[in-house]
């Protein structure tokens, strides 16, 4: 027995050796691979961390590795952001600021149905033309059941989408067809003041159909993997751990892009993000929110996300107006903010980001409103409820139990303690809290099983109907039992209004019908703390469609 | 011989099959729908459904699953939507193995070591250090141990990077985390195990032999104080093998056990499956060997099997 064990620890021992001598990371094997494979150029420097050559690399960290860089399947903003700089639609969305991109001129006709592009001289990254028709094969792709994507709603304003979609309708029937070859042509369903914006996003970008048939499932998989006619090419895109991109030489406007390439590098922990930053390995980064003491530099700007509190409104006490709105007067949403995010965040006091477009300035500009105050109203909030009791017939508020489903994380764990104890001692009722998985919670919320529910919502575009379209009642992404005739005309109007003076003027007032009707709670708006290496210029940020823009950024090195 | 190889093998592939169909239930029992998306409509999750087979009756999923995977085909994964499981494990777990066996190199030979250093200097400044060393290593978690490391090596002092895996610098800070719980154990085995060899008989008798001091310690002591270490150290192999999570994400490591807690957070059936069936395999591989080994090594075993 004891030779055994001598064997054995002489093959442990040699194991170690082993592991010993073979001292190279993979990293590292990598790295030389893909310096061999291009030819032994600078690539492998790219990739160093450290700068070298002069070379302008901007660098900046995603918390979990993009699902997709297939144009017209991303679904998420860190992926579309990427995307944002690897090609160029029709338009170029700056900071909502509609600019011209592969389109150089556009036409639009008197019902403001039928767009008519113009379309530049540009290139892909391989030197072939951008042509008309492989907008209309990006477009179709969006929509096709085939393809499944799932953000096939965003292209509900073609004619035709929402059936073909649905399997109703051939794919050939979408209202996008190529007049000739720098001539695109889009037919709407309804007049959407916000469709040139929508045409910046990546779902809309031209597509080659000899790359998707070619690589069929593999398709965007990699940088070899499709072509790219935005200001930077997909160079490598090594899962989990980095997305690095390089300069397009062939793009229209090459002469403006300053930077030779950027790598985006996954960090799951926000504390060692920021260490990185500190260490210089990354230019840009978001501050944790518990640490934003420690940086009074750092700059505030929405992100875009806001939270609310899903009411299903189908059954029980939440189905009583007058009790939903004792809750939305009764939850004091400065304190709950104050207490959450050390005041960090925003309160939301009414559902629609104000920061969306509206006729000429921003939505909340144009159309100021505070459906609740803030403190809350404690009175009215009693009022509210003593109705509601008698309504429903209980004789304290103390019989009421609601259920709080949220995500079992750290964040929101705290968010819906606090919800917990504002709205229990402001109302008397109890509230329990369900910590549930995130899978959980989104699957809960689409089938409807839950009372009320901590849930979330980014713009997909800077118009308030990215937020007002999911309580119709068909919707469906409704998800509450919501049904309000009055509203469900009041977006039908605005659908079909051309005139933008009048459409945003109907939106308000859906907006206003939503609140009163107390069918959701607003709490927050969410708030990015940045940090940007003082050697970059003109980066910007936006809160939908792209997070950053670095695409005339430049970098002193 | 040929018996006993045989019926370890069985045995392996027994488990391994349990392994896939309990772990196959289990991740549909969750709660949830690997399908997610706020604005997804019912035609498409149909479509999306019957693109991964989810609309086929489980068990027919399952006979599909076993014969793609009899095939060595994971499939897709439900997240990472055009990678395949296949080439995630590959593209990943080379990261975890690298990690994993450097901070097994580094915690064991250095546990060892201390453990003999603070044995043959007992009760003087040395063993308290390595005392001290042991306490710190058994009761600080690694996550904090990471963020210890990180902030003094990387940020106070500026030597080494705080985080990635791109060169022999960017490997030791992670190494040190994952291995320190294990090299505080070795020690602290190894330093008991010393001190109880050095009142055996044939210690003394080598002793008064008049052996020199250096062929005491070296030839009789060590020798016979390390095998209780030995004995510890398959599963300390396995834990640190497989409890890569904390670290490869505190260090930003593109290692596999990032992916495998996303997936299960996720969802992501394919990937949970996959992922599970390679660690498991590779476990049972690994045990396998052993026995096997053991089997020749001590024909007391083989044979008890008869």
């Amino acid at each position: 027995m004891k030779k055994a064990k001598r064997l054995a620890a002489l093959l442990l021992a040699g194991l170690m050796a082993v592991s010993c001598a073979a001292c190279s990371t993979p990293g590292e094997k990598q790295t030389t691979a893909a310096g061999t494979e291009a030819g032994g150029n600078a690539s492998a420097e790219t990739v160093s961390g450290s700068e070298t050559g002069g070379e302008k690399i901007f660098r900046y960290s995603i918390a979990t590795d993009v699902t997709t860089l297939d144009p017209q399947k991303c679904n998420e903003t860190i992926a579309a952001t990427i995307a944002y700089h690897m090609f160029e639609g029709l338009t170029r969305s700056v900071g909502g600021e509609v600019q011209p991109g592969i389109a150089e001129s556009w036409d639009v006709s008197e019902d403001g149905l039928v767009y008519t592009f113009h379309l530049r001289d540009a290139k892909w990254s391989d030197g072939e033309p951008v042509t008309a028709e492989q907008f209309v094969y990006g477009m179709r792709r969006i929509v096709d059941p085939e393809v499944a994507s799932t953000f096939a709603f965003i292209a509900k304003p073609l004619l035709n989408a929402e059936e073909i979609t649905a399997g109703e309708m051939a794919v050939e029937e979408l209202g996008v067809k190529a007049i000739d070859e720098k001539t695109l042509e889009c037919t709407l369903a309804f007049p959407a003041p916000y469709f040139l914006q929508v045409l910046s996003m990546s779902q809309f970008y031209p597509t080659r159909e000899d790359y998707v048939t070619q690589y069929g499932a593999d398709f965007a998989a990699n940088g070899d993997k499709n072509v790219y006619n935005g200001p930077f090419v997909l160079k490598e895109w090594r899962q989990n751990d980095r997305i690095i991109l390089e300069k397009n030489e062939n793009y229209w406007d090459a002469e403006n892009v300053h930077l030779d390439g950027a790598e985006i590098i996954v960090v799951a922990d926000d504390n060692t993000a920021l260490a990185m930053y500190e260490q210089g390995e990354l230019d840009y980064v978001l501050v944790p929110t518990d640490l934003i003491p420690n940086y009074p530099d750092a700059e505030f700007a929405y992100s875009g996300a806001c939270d609310f509190i899903r009411l299903n409104t189908g059954s029980g006490p939440l189905a009583n107006k007058n009790f939903r709105l004792a809750l939305e007067y009764g939850l004091n949403r400065s304190e709950f903010i104050t207490l959450s995010t050390n005041g960090y965040w925003e309160a939301a006091t009414r559902f629609v980001l104000p920061l969306v477009g509206g006729v000429s300035k921003t939505y909340g500009e144009e159309f100021p409103y505070e459906a609740f105050p803030a403190e809350g109203d404690q009175e009215l909030a009693k009022q509210y409820l003593q109705t509601a009791l008698q309504e429903l017939g209980f004789n304290d508020p103390s019989e009421i139990t609601l259920d709080l489903m949220t995500t079992d994380d750290e964040r929101t764990k705290k968010e819906a303690e606090v919800l917990q104890a504002l709205l229990q001692d402001a109302l008397g009722i109890n509230i329990n809290i369900s910590l549930v998985p995130r899978a959980e919670r989104l699957s809960r919320e689409d089938t409807g099983d839950y009372e009320m529910v901590v849930s979330g919502i980014m713009p997909d575009y800077p118009d308030p109907i990215s937020f007002l379209e999911s309580w119709e009642t068909d919707s469906p992404y409704n998800h509450m039992s919501y049904s309000n005739a009055e509203y469900d005309a009041l977006l039908e109007k605005a659908y079909a209004d051309g005139n933008a003076e009048s459409r945003f003027a109907t939106l308000f007032e859906a907006e206003k019908t939503l609140m009163e009707d107390g069918a959701v709670i607003p709490l927050q708006y969410r708030m990015d703390a940045r940090l940007l290496n003082p050697n970059m210029a003109d980066v910007s940020y936006y809160f939908c469609g792209y997070t950053i823009n670095f695409v005339h950024a430049d970098k002193n090195v | 011989m040929g018996k006993y190889i045989l019926k370890r093998v069985a045995i392996s592939i027994l488990t391994l099959f349990v392994l896939i169909t309990v772990v196959f239930v289990l991740v549909r029992l969750m709660p949830g729908d690997p399908i997610t998306g706020e604005k997804i409509t019912p035609e498409i999750r149909a479509n999306l459904e019957a693109y991964y087979g989810l609309d086929k009756p489980l068990p027919v999923q399952y006979i599909t699953y076993v014969k793609n995977l009899f095939q060595g085909n994971f499939g897709y994964s439900m997240k990472y939507t055009n990678r395949t499981v296949n080439e995630i494990i590959a593209s990943s777990f080379p990261y975890s193995v690298d990690l994993g066996l450097r901070a097994l190199a580094l915690s064991i030979s250095l546990g060892l070591v201390f453990g003999i250093l603070a044995a043959r200097y007992r009760g003087k400044k040395l063993d308290f250090i390595c005392i001290v060393v042991a306490i710190l290593g058994t009761s600080i978690p690694d996550f904090i141990m990471g963020a210890l490391l990180q902030y003094f090596f990387g940020i106070q002092w500026g030597l080494l990077p705080v985080a990635q895996y791109l060169g022999l610098e960017y490997t030791i800070l992670p190494s040190v985390a994952l291995g320190f719980y294990t090299l505080a154990m070795v020690s602290r085995m190894m330093r008991a195990s010393m001190l109880e060899v050095v009142s055996q008989d044939y210690i003394k008798t080598a002793r008064s032999d008049g052996i020199s001091n250096f062929r005491v310690v070296w030839k009789h002591q060590i020798r016979n104080a390390i095998m209780p270490v030995v004995t510890v150290l398959g599963p300390v192999v396995a834990s640190t093998l497989t409890g890569t999570f904390v670290i490869e994400s505190i260090f930003a490591i593109p290692g596999m056990g990032k992916f495998y807690v996303e997936s299960v957070q996720n969802l992501d059936y394919t990937l949970v499956l996959g992922m599970t069936v390679f660690f498991g395999g590779f476990l049972i591989l690994a045990n396998l060997i052993v026995d096997i080994l053991y089997g020749i090594i001590d024909p007391r075993i083989r044979l008890a099997g008869k």
